[in-house]
Formats: C-alpha cells, sequence, structure tokens
C-alpha cells in the first residue's frame, strides 16, 4: 500500500481494517444474582467494566 | 409501605432485568440449553412474586383486574419510592 492511500497505521493492526466492528462469541457459564446484576448493570460478570473515576488529588 | 413491599418490588425489578438479559443473550444463542433454562426458572420466579405481590399491594400495570375503588393509584408512583 502506498503511503497516499494510508489512512491509519496498518503496521500497529497488521490483522485489521479501519473501520470494522467485531464481536467474538460470547459463552454463558457464570452469572450474578439478579440483585447484583441489577446493581451493576449486566448479569454477566465477564461483561463487567466499571469506569474507574480517578482522584487526580 | 412496608419493607416486604420494598423487597418485592426491588426482587420483581431484579429479575425483570435478569430475565431481560437473558433473552438478550437467547436472540444470538438460542440453542444454549442452560441459558434457556436459566431464563425459564428466573421467569417462573418472576410470575410468583408478581402474583405475591399483586394479592396483597394491588396491580402492577394496567393490564390487571382491580378491586373497588380503582386500586392503581394507592401506592406511591415510581419517582416517590427511595429504594
Amino acid at each position: 500500500m502506498s503511503e497516499s492511500t494510508r489512512h491509519y497505521h496498518d503496521d500497529m493492526y497488521p490483522d485489521m481494517e479501519l473501520a470494522r466492528a467485531y464481536v467474538p462469541i460470547q459463552i454463558y457459564d457464570m452469572s450474578y444474582r439478579p440483585a447484583v446484576a441489577l446493581s451493576k448493570g449486566t448479569f454477566f460478570p465477564e461483561l463487567y467494566r466499571p469506569y474507574m473515576v480517578k482522584n487526580p488529588y | 409501605m412496608h419493607e416486604y413491599q420494598y423487597k418485592l418490588l426491588r426482587d420483581i425489578m431484579a429479575l425483570d432485568f435478569t430475565i431481560l438479559e437473558l433473552a438478550l443473550y437467547l436472540d444470538t444463542h438460542p440453542r444454549d440449553k442452560k441459558a434457556l433454562k436459566d431464563h425459564n426458572e428466573y421467569v417462573r420466579e418472576r410470575k410468583k412474586l408478581k402474583e405475591i405481590y399483586e394479592e396483597k399491594y394491588g396491580p402492577l400495570t394496567l393490564a390487571e383486574t382491580s378491586e373497588y375503588p380503582w386500586r392503581y393509584i394507592a401506592d406511591p408512583w415510581p419517582w416517590e419510592i427511595k429504594y
């Protein structure tokens, strides 16, 4: 690919194309209890990804 | 509003959320037997709690019968409940 047609760093992501979204197939195994799921915002522990608010001080 | 009524409401909301989560998973995994079994169990549990709640405290939705007088307005509105 010539420099003029490069629109992203393809050397950093050799197997990926620009603007392709992907979702790996999930395998259901463990789960939270319903009350815990409601408070965490997901029933699936593997999808629990809380935003960490960092205190700058 | 009694503590038991809050507890039932919270449990029903948690089950509603769980049922929705498993339904979304089942949309893409319709042959996952464990997910389907768990979904059905949570639905049955939810149905049971809904019956207990409505028997004691009145309708959860408009699509239920009501005693006299109209029960639907007897409870606090959702935004008035402090969970």
